[in-house]
């Protein structure tokens, strides 16, 4: 059974205007996105900014209000109570994308990492320091460091307190924004490694969002690809990284740089067919609006955005 | 731009009709009522109790309200108990002299922040900008009414310069040259304490405008094209930094408005604010209440004013 | 767990001076402070005059110097009365003491609860925004267009049982919008930023993320405003107690010694009466202020001095 399941959802965003400030049109941030993850697996949802890939994330965790659809955690439908139902959050916990505003410069490390238990758990203050403790040990940052600030750390210091916090209440899912987007490149490999540790260790699942090709590559299992607010092709890494069917989809895959210097020149001339392809056949993919079609199945794994046939 | 005017305007009625609601409610609450102005006490509690039935003093208060409101637009506020004369009658007499007061102050509050403005911002961290500094620093923290006591002590009695109370000598007569005249010789410093005092936000305003205009991308380039330090701030930092400060004038309203109350009140100037302490003090709450309306209406229309001039000078406002 | 080598790596290189304060915080103010040396003076005046008045006002006995002695009116300062005595032959002297007293008292306290109430409403308004906002934001802006001065000493004079805690209670229900907005137009940018999203998907209630995590960002701000109003309330209560709408007669404060010059003999020849308190006033709101700006340089980082 998936662990969630996300039916048709819709984010759509008023826009104000006129004299009165009624609202006069929607922004369809996300327009019919429907997905499943599987427990334990790391579900990757890729798109340029703007694509709705964050809107979903965030609507999903109950920071943004959901238009329409469902959201199934564990096959209860959350989609109306997840504000009110706190409880909820002991399941599901979100990192985020900028390691700087995620904390509260005006917090110890302690208070940060402890707001999750003081919710949920009734600990003495020993119990708590202690369990603290043990998650920063966790996250690979020393124990003393409950009485610091956050400004006395890295960014990538900041990003490991930031999960420390998100595991606290051992969540099943980690809604990951961008978790290493904002960090040096060195330091991105170090907390990837490192999410994976604890993905085995707490056997989490994880719903990775990320415009970074290569790192929802080394990532994960599976991969939602965005534009507009809708669906472009769903499927495997190898579905999605190997066959490609959908003309931005295979744009995008094309874009990721060759390590090789020896095939730089046959990838670049690689890049530039991609590139004339979509700009050929740009009508056959979208419909009038630009936008994506519904998705089709082209095989067991792999669903693609095609205009029905016919 | 219409759209913002017609957005700003429809702001405004809800505040005016709570306003008057206020006012209304306020005066229900004061003791005695339209009757108490009127009659003489010897009349038996019989007629009276007729007089209030036919006045409509039984009516439930929306009944009441509305016809209240009904009167204020026909320019009917009521009976002065004190004057024994119609309060609109009364305000009339005091009005013009609130207002040439206050158009003075504004005069002398530009003539004032401007030039000290411009010095202070042109000539920064000089010794001249320090005394301006100076001044602005002291005046945002002295009462008006401590600096006016003064004022009058200094200039009106020890040095006998002004006059010390009252709108124009007795005995001279209206509509010559020398009663203008009179009339501003009296004005002038309780119109010099109140601009001196509240200036200074405005000198201060205008002096950080044009220091951080200064350093703007476009005074450098024009200043690198040759254009001279005269022309720079002639056509390019006044333009930018006065425009604004010339549509505060509406806001200033409020400030004129509560400045005027002590000013009049310490000049014994027969003005409006005046009238409202006499008319709070000798009870005689009709007359209270209007002048309270009539500021209240004031001051949201000089917001409004300041508002739209705003929304003209600057786009940015605009878009809401 | 066992943690690989590139996790230890980051442990060890933590910043070097561990100074476990918070960033923003009071420090940086009190430094500010303690370096801008007019404020420095300042601040000792405000706490010199506080102890002083409110020292000496226990030792004196009011009564006595509130009642009224026919043979002893408008006396100039002498030994027996060092600053003279009023139209009503009382102590000059000690009303001032007393009248400070009261005008500091009622100063911080309209400010704390001006300080309180505009907090919680803008703190409302900001975080829930949308809705909320708009109407908190319609009856601000009535209240702010309200002829203030007026519509105070009309109520003033409307009490039926007057007493320094009504009147501070009108004051307070006139004077909250400055701070209100500035409140507001912080948490709506304050609300933005993601410790606020985090905090929501932690679990935590929205009355424990406005005063747990967001105030306290908020606090700079908090007390520089307040040092501001609380100048500017002490020069209101002086001037309403002036015009004769600020305490009762019954309680003494500065306003009230300046309010006998209203009368011209008092202006002109009884200086004794009116200047020390109008000296004083002057004083009190200029220290108040400086420390206030220095305040304001210190959460501002530009103007910072150092």
């Amino acid at each position: 059974m998936s662990i969630l399941k996300v039916k048709d959802l819709k984010v759509h965003f008023p826009i104000k205007g006129g004299i009165f400030g009624r609202t006069v049109d929607y922004v369809k941030a996300v327009d019919g996105v429907s997905f499943s993850i599987e427990k334990g697996m790391t579900y990757g949802l890729v798109g340029e900014s703007g694509s709705g890939k964050t809107t979903t994330g965030r609507a999903i965790i109950g920071l943004n209000k959901i238009t329409s659809g469902n959201v199934l955690f564990e096959g209860k439908d959350i989609t109306s109570y997840r504000r009110a139902k706190a409880d909820y959050y002991k399941d599901v916990q979100m990192i985020f994308q900028d390691p700087y505003s995620s904390l509260n410069p005006r917090k110890r490390v302690l208070d940060i990492v402890a707001e999750p238990l003081r919710n949920f758990e009734k600990l003495s203050r020993q119990e708590e320091k202690k369990r603290v403790q043990e998650l920063l040990e966790l996250v690979g940052l020393s124990p003393e460091s409950i009485l610091k600030y956050p400004h006395q750390f890295s960014g990538g210091q900041r990003q490991r307190i930031g999960i420390a916090r998100a595991i606290a209440l051992k969540p099943k899912l980690i809604i990951a924004d961008e978790p290493v987007s904002a960090l040096d490149v060195s330091v991105q490999a170090q907390v990837l490694n490192f999410m994976q540790d604890i993905q085995k260790e707490l056997d989490l699942t994880y719903l990775f969002i990320s415009h970074d090709l290569g790192v929802i590559r080394h990532m994960c299992n599976r991969i939602g690809i965005m534009y507009k607010g809708r669906y472009v092709e769903e499927g495997t890494t190898e579905d999605i990284f190997n066959n490609p069917q959908h003309i931005y989809t295979k744009r995008l895959v094309a874009a990721i740089p060759d390590i090789d210097p020896n095939k730089r020149k046959e990838h670049a001339k690689f890049r530039q067919e991609v590139q004339r392809e979509y700009e050929q056949s740009f009508n056959d993919y979208f419909d009038e609006n630009g936008l994506a079609y519904d998705l089709q199945s082209i095989s067991d794994t792999h669903l693609v955005a095609l205009p029905k046939k016919g | 731009m219409w759209k913002f005017t017609v957005r700003r305007i429809l702001i405004m009625i809800p505040q005016i009709i709570l306003l008057s609601v206020l006012i209304f409610i306020m005066a229900k609450m004061m003791p005695g009522d339209a009757l108490s102005g009127l009659i003489d006490p010897n009349i038996d509690p019989e007629t009276i109790a007729e007089q209030r039935e036919k006045l409509g003093l039984n009516d439930p208060w929306h009944i009441q309200y509305a016809n209240w409101v009904k009167d204020l637009f026909q320019g009917d506020l009521g009976m002065s108990f004190r004057y024994k004369m119609p309060v609109t009658e009364l305000i009339g007499q005091r009005l013009a002299n609130t207002v040439w007061l206050s158009l003075l102050t504004l005069v002398l509050i530009y003539a004032i922040s401007i030039p000290l403005g411009l010095i202070s911002g042109r000539y920064n961290d000089t010794w001249l900008d320090r005394v301006i500094t100076g001044y602005t620093y002291i005046g945002f923290a002295t009462p008006l009414f401590i600096f006016a006591l003064v004022m009058l002590w200094f200039f009106g009695f020890t040095l006998g310069w002004f006059p010390t109370g009252g709108s124009v000598q007795p005995g001279v007569e209206s509509g010559t040259f020398e009663y203008v005249m009179n009339r501003i010789y009296h004005m002038l410093l309780p119109a010099l304490s109140m601009a001196l005092i509240t200036t200074v936000s405005t000198v201060q305003y205008l002096r950080n405008e044009i220091i951080d205009t200064k350093q703007k991308d476009f005074i450098l380039t024009a200043r690198a094209k040759g254009a001279s330090e005269s022309r720079i701030y002639n056509r390019h930092i006044l333009r930018n930094s006065l425009l604004p400060i010339a549509a505060f004038f509406g806001y200033e309203i409020t400030g004129l408005i509560g400045g005027t109350v002590f000013v009049e009140s310490i000049f014994s100037y027969p003005g409006m604010g005046q009238l409202f302490l006499e008319s709070i003090v000798q009870r005689d709450y009709s007359v209270a209440t209007s002048l309270t309306l009539l500021f209240g209406i004031a001051t949201i229309l000089g917001a409004l004013l300041s508002d739209i001039i705003l929304s003209l000078v600057d786009p940015r406002i605009r878009i809401k | 767990m066992k943690k690989d080598d590139t996790t230890m790596v980051e442990t060890v290189e933590q910043p070097e001076q561990i100074n476990s304060e918070s960033p923003t915080g009071l420090k940086i103010l009190w430094r500010e402070i303690v370096r801008d040396k007019v404020a420095l003076i300042s601040l000792i005046f405000i706490v010199l005059i506080t102890t002083i008045v409110f020292g000496v006002s226990l030792i004196l006995d009011q009564d006595q110097i509130v009642k009224v002695d026919l043979l002893s009116i408008h006396q100039p300062p002498s030994d027996e009365f060092i600053l003279g005595t009023d139209y009503g032959g009382r102590d000059v002297f000690g009303q001032l003491i007393i009248g400070t007293r009261n005008s500091l008292a009622i100063g911080f306290l309209v400010t704390l609860m001006t300080g309180v109430f505009g907090i919680i409403y803008g703190l409302t308004a900001g975080y829930f925004g949308g809705h909320v906002d708009n109407i908190l934001m319609r009856i601000l802006d009535f209240m702010m267009v309200l002829p203030f001065l007026m519509i105070v000493i009309v109520f003033v004079a409307l009490v039926p049982k007057y007493s320094v805690w009504t009147f501070s209670l009108i004051m307070t229900a006139f004077l909250w919008m400055g701070i209100a907005r500035l409140i507001r137009s912080k948490t709506l940018a304050e609300k933005e930023l993601d410790y606020v999203q985090a905090s929501k998907t932690l679990g935590s209630s929205n009355l424990k993320i406005m005063f747990t995590q967001v105030l306290p960002n908020l606090s700079s701000i908090i007390i520089v405003n307040m040092t501001l109003n609380l100048a500017a309330n002490i020069g209101l209560e002086s001037g309403l107690s002036f015009l004769g709408f600020g305490f009762p007669e019954s309680t003494p404060s500065l306003g009230t010694l300046l309010s006998y010059a209203t009368n011209p003999q008092t202006l002109q020849y009884r200086w004794w009466i009116w200047v020390p308190a109008a000296l004083l006033i002057l004083l009190l709101m200029l220290s108040v202020n400086n420390v206030g700006q220095a305040l304001k340089r210190a959460t501002d980082a530009r103007q910072r001095r150092g």
